[in-house]
């Protein structure tokens, strides 16, 4: 069966965003709205500090807390393992959101403009806010879906047509042949917080 | 993917264009659907990022569709001109518009066309090269210059970058290299030239195991993903690798004598009484001593020549003392040998706070790393051919160049390469961009192969601008408003025009014209130059009357614009060559060359209209329109390789009134032939042709040499104080360090690290991150979002020990203030990624205009503490010096 996941190569990524604005582009995501994201941390000590980007996105967990706490069955999983909202179940409790320990649901109570109030919308940011109304909803939980919607148009996932480093890699990780399980077995791939036991599907390559 | 569209009103296609976020112009792909844009995305069919694009590209739709975008012609009400003056901008016609500027226009030109000055910028990199010289030509006026960009980035970089590479830019070949070494830049690590594609191959190179140095004052994107990050002190890089030559020809012995011998002026002969060329009275030609017959011989015999690697020649001299019509004279070689000792480790630890010993481990592995004698076969027209494999590269950038040391500080870090050979070989130190090409085989064009002069070094067979890197110009008689000829080894300068003397200057000079009416295209010189009552007050109030096409106010138009004119953006036009010449968007490597285009993904919205098409009405309206077309004509030979064949050249009797998009179609057939026009190429957005290898590795298949020893300096800097002598014996206005123009390379300390004035102990500087480029972007939302996610971006970056002994903590309000009493507030970000001494602040931030509200009050206006004067400009290029002493307390 196919279970989809991604791999993030920290060793190449130099945290330029790119994948952060084709999130939002593909997707017409309101403000404040980051399915796609790169944190930003340092460690160490000057002079041997050392900064480092750290891209995230819904792991799209094997386990996921989110669905377990949906009081309304809003949240499922597809049968390739992706986490989805069905935004006509959807209450808007963020019960959800308060249960992903990756903090990768978003909800907005209204679609606002990028630009300052009480001036035209520009025809781009009503394209937006029409794509959000009919796929996403305002007062839903809303959240990453490995870009389901390009993929059946046979795009890549939009994060990872963008990044420039050529840090992401999508695919099916049941397949032992593919690109991802292949990385995540040769290059010590590794998940964000293993501890709490949802079973990420996003893996990490380590910086160095 | 194809497009579709299966009625009048269900429109679905995807045009393929080229970015306009940034100078680097990605190829990109613009998705409209009924016609409205909803997306961007990267160009698979272009070299310049393959697909990809940054997270600017990638926001472009928000400048398309800004609220605040200018798309009404403006007239200034208010007489007044100033910072925080009310333009009191009122809505005209077109017509109105064009009739005003057209009559101060002519206006101008009867009293003196030089009055009027075009002032643009760096971001519309293909505009400026062509359209914009075309109309100052055929409007006869010497005066542009490309504001601050221009200055900060590159008047050391570029022009040196230009004598040893024949290129804008220098880069690893990321490819092959297994060591670059980054100075002070973010080259492949999201700023600098083809960003995207650059950040590709840095990537790729991190995957195959290369290692990285990065010596930086900041923790930069780039040496947060270097191997090793080596904190340096701000102005300093110059010093360090002349330290790193010391180590390598004084403490090791090592260097590539094959590369030096034939590639470079290293083993010309040098008169010790005045450091000129030891000449051949026959031919003039400087001269080498041939060890093998043990005589002397002029530097291209071909007994003394390898121009291929497998090439056999008689070995010449690198050292020693030989006797040449009965003068005793030593190899240049030599003499650079002897002049690197005073770099010691232990000086250069004094001024670059870097430790003695770091700097001889990292020379002995550096040099180990040049794989010194090793080579590659490589694949070329003449079949595979040896060559030498060199995989170190050092690079730099603004940080490194912006200071008063800038040009020789370019030149000794790319010392580095020439000494060890890793230059436009396999994985070297590569010059970026389109710089040696033969061209499409069918046509011929463009042909830019560079080629020797008569003292057999290195000539550009194509530049950008008029002001090619070598051979010099000879210093002439000053007609430009800032003295321009006088000074042969630099692209633009500052510190003239912005003076507070500035017409006495002139008159000191012999200029009997003013200033007049000021053109400007897209730049927000106001912000971008320096301290900015400075520029306002001394420059730009100068003016009679200012015109500007423009995207926004900025607070250029707020300040002193008479006419705004609402410019179409780049998804609104044409443009007939990004990728071409040798600048900023072609990507270094094996990949094809491409040629992309830009064209129109959208028509002009509301009455905005394309800068290109508005000044060829302003040329048909003042009547020199055949006199625009011939210009263009003349500039495509240096531009784009070659002259136009007959049959495409642009009429100059005024006859046929050209189109621009006619423009763009005659310049696409003639390089690629008569079926390659814009109707063809406009279906990809680029036109593609195979690259070959002996012009991505060209070095030993050129003829030319690089000099090591810049014996011309030794003329130049003669000739430019001597004239500067005859106008100004008091040096009261131009009072520079002439001594700086000398054969070797030197390292000079800037005002920044003067020890006078104690309490100013910090040391300010900017960085650009990959976020924004320039000022504009700074109005887009999407990345005004994005950057407020990062912490080191808008804040004024500090390190904790320091700001916990001045008592700061992080997220507070300081002041910055420069010696000159100049200061400029941010909060601060602290981190442990930054050299004690130093605060870093990002982009061109802190906009205070009112009409990008999205821009304003972000970031801190770092621009606002750099002067402008003598003391901070570079003798030799008169490069700005860019960092700043700064004392810093709570605001």
């Amino acid at each position: 069966m196919t279970r989809y996941g991604m791999v993030i190569d920290l060793k190449r990524c130099y945290g330029c965003y790119s994948c952060v604005m084709a999130c939002k582009q593909a997707n017409r995501t309101p403000p404040g709205v980051f399915w796609s994201r790169v944190l930003r941390g340092e460690m160490g000590v000057y002079p041997n500090s050392v900064r480092q980007a750290l891209p995230v996105l819904c792991n799209q967990c094997a386990e996921p807390d989110c669905m377990k706490v949906c009081p309304t069955g809003a949240t499922y999983q597809t049968d390739e393992g992706i986490v989805r909202v069905d935004k006509n179940k959807c209450i808007g409790c963020k019960y959800c959101m308060m249960a992903c320990p990756y903090g990768a649901r978003y909800s907005v109570p209204e679609y606002k403009s990028y630009f300052p109030e009480g001036l035209p919308v520009s025809d781009y940011e009503k394209h937006c806010m029409q794509v959000w109304e009919e796929k996403r909803g305002c007062g839903v939980a809303t959240k990453c879906d490995f870009c389901i919607d390009r993929r059946a148009e046979g795009r890549e996932p939009a994060c990872n047509q963008a990044c420039p480093a050529k840090a992401r890699v999508f695919g099916d990780l049941d397949d032992p042949e593919s690109e991802v399980s292949y990385l995540i077995k040769t290059k010590r791939g590794f998940v964000l917080r293993p501890e709490v036991g949802t079973e990420p599907k996003v893996y990490y390559l380590p910086p160095r | 993917m194809a497009a579709t569209i299966t009625s009048k009103v269900q429109e679905d296609v995807w045009i393929p264009t080229c970015c306009g976020q940034c100078y680097c112009m990605c190829g990109i792909r613009v998705h409209r659907q009924n016609g409205v844009v909803t997306e961007i995305e990267g160009n698979p069919e272009a070299p310049t990022g393959r697909g990809k694009i940054c997270v600017k590209g990638l926001a472009g739709t928000h400048l398309l569709y800004d609220p605040y975008r200018v798309n009404y012609p403006l007239k200034r009400t208010n007489p007044q001109k100033g910072l925080g003056v009310d333009p009191k901008f009122v809505r005209i016609t077109w017509e109105e518009a064009l009739d005003t500027i057209v009559k101060k226009l002519e206006a101008c030109k009867e009293k003196d066309s030089r009055g009027a000055y075009f002032q643009a910028t760096t971001t519309a990199a293909s505009e400026i090269r062509y359209a914009v010289t075309a109309f100052n030509k055929a409007f006869g006026t010497p005066n542009y210059w490309v504001s601050g960009g221009g200055l900060h980035c590159g008047n050391g970089a570029h022009f040196m970058n230009g004598i040893m590479h024949v290129s804008w830019s220098i880069i690893p070949d990321f490819a092959h290299c297994n060591l670059p070494l980054n100075f002070g830049c973010s080259k492949g690590h999201g700023a600098g030239h083809t960003a995207v594609q650059n950040a590709i191959q840095a990537a790729d190179a991190r995957a195959r195991g290369a290692r990285t140095i990065t010596f930086d004052p900041m923790q930069s994107p780039q040496a947060s993903k270097a191997h090793e990050w080596v904190p340096i002190r701000v102005g300093t890089d110059g010093a360090l690798a002349l330290g790193f030559v010391n180590v390598f020809l004084n403490e090791l012995g090592v260097w590539d004598d094959e590369y030096l011998k034939y590639k470079t002026n290293a083993p010309y002969l040098i008169r010790p009484s005045d450091g000129r060329y030891m000449r051949d009275k026959a031919t003039n030609k400087p001269q080498v001593w041939d060890l093998v017959d043990k005589c002397p011989r002029v530097h291209n015999d071909p007994l003394v020549t390898r121009v291929q690697y497998e090439d056999q020649a008689h070995d010449v001299a690198l050292l020693g003392t030989y006797e040449v019509d009965g003068v005793k004279c030593r190899p240049a070689f030599e003499l650079l040998k002897e002049h690197v000792k005073k770099y010691s480790p232990e000086y250069v630890e004094e001024v670059t706070w870097i430790p003695a010993a770091t700097i001889r481990r990292l020379g002995k592995e550096i040099a180990e790393c040049a794989e010194i004698g090793a080579t590659v076969t490589i694949q070329t027209e003449q079949g595979p051919k040896k060559i030498p494999k060199r995989p170190i590269a050092a690079h730099f950038f603004r940080g490194s160049q912006g200071h008063v040391n800038s040009g020789w500080t370019c030149l000794s870090i790319d010392m580095i390469n020439h000494i060890l050979g890793a230059a436009d070989t396999y994985g070297a130190a590569m010059g970026l961009g389109a710089e040696v090409t033969d061209g499409y085989k069918p046509t011929g064009k463009p042909y830019q192969i560079p080629y020797p002069d008569e003292d057999g070094l290195l000539v550009a067979k194509a530049w950008v601008y008029d002001h090619v890197p070598y051979p010099l110009r000879v210093p002439k008689q000053p007609t430009r408003l800032d003295l321009h000829d006088m000074f042969p080894t630099s692209i633009y300068n500052a510190f003239t025009i912005t003076s507070p003397h500035w017409f006495e200057i002139l008159d000191q000079f012999k200029i009997n014209y003013r200033p007049d009416v000021m053109i400007n295209f897209g730049s927000n010189s106001v912000m971008t130059m320096g301290n900015a009552e400075i520029v306002t007050e001394n420059f730009l109030k100068k003016f009679n009357f200012i015109f500007s096409f423009q995207l926004y106010v900025s607070e250029f138009e707020e300040a002193v614009a008479d006419i705004v004119l609402p410019d179409a953006c780049y998804l609104e036009r044409y443009t007939p060559a990004v990728s071409f010449p040798s600048t900023f968007s072609h990507p270094q490597g094996e990949d094809d060359w491409g040629w992309t285009i830009r064209q129109p993904a959208i028509e002009p919205m509301y009455e905005r209209r394309d800068f290109n098409v508005v000044l060829m009405e302003i040329c048909k309206r003042l009547g020199i329109l055949p006199k625009y077309f011939k210009a263009l004509n003349d500039m495509t030979v240096m531009r784009y390789g070659g002259p136009f064949s007959p049959e495409n050249k642009l009429c100059e009797d005024g006859s046929v009134e050209h189109t621009w998009p006619d423009v763009v179609d005659r310049l696409l057939k003639d390089r690629f032939g008569p079926e390659h026009g814009l109707e063809y190429v406009r279906k990809k957005g680029v036109f593609t042709w195979p690259k070959r290898k002996e012009d991505v590795y060209w070095k030993w298949f050129n003829p030319s040499r690089v000099p090591v020893y810049f014996e011309y300096f030794i003329d130049a800097g003669e000739q430019i104080s001597k004239l500067c002598e005859q106008y100004d014996p008091q040096k009261k206005y131009i009072d520079l360090n002439w001594s700086v123009f000398k054969a070797l390379a030197d390292w000079y300390p800037c005002p920044t690290h003067s020890k006078e004035k104690p309490e100013y102990d910090m040391n300010a500087f900017y960085w650009r991150p990959v976020t924004q480029t320039n000022s504009m972007t700074q109005q887009n939302p999407y990345l005004d979002e994005i950057t407020s996610e990062d912490p080191n971006i808008y804040g004024i970056q500090m390190h904790q020990k320091t700001a916990e002994e001045k008592g700061i903590k992080d997220g507070d309000y300081v002041w910055l203030e420069n010696t000159d009493g100049k200061r400029v507030k941010g909060w601060v970000s602290l981190s442990e990624g930054m050299e004690p001494h130093h605060v870093a602040i990002a982009a061109i931030g802190g906009h205070w205009g009112e009409y990008m509200p999205i821009a304003k009050g972000k970031g801190t206006f770092f621009n606002d503490l750099v002067m402008m004067d003598a003391a901070h400009t570079d003798p030799l290029t008169l490069g700005q010096d860019i960092c700043v002493r700064v004392k810093i307390y709570k605001a």
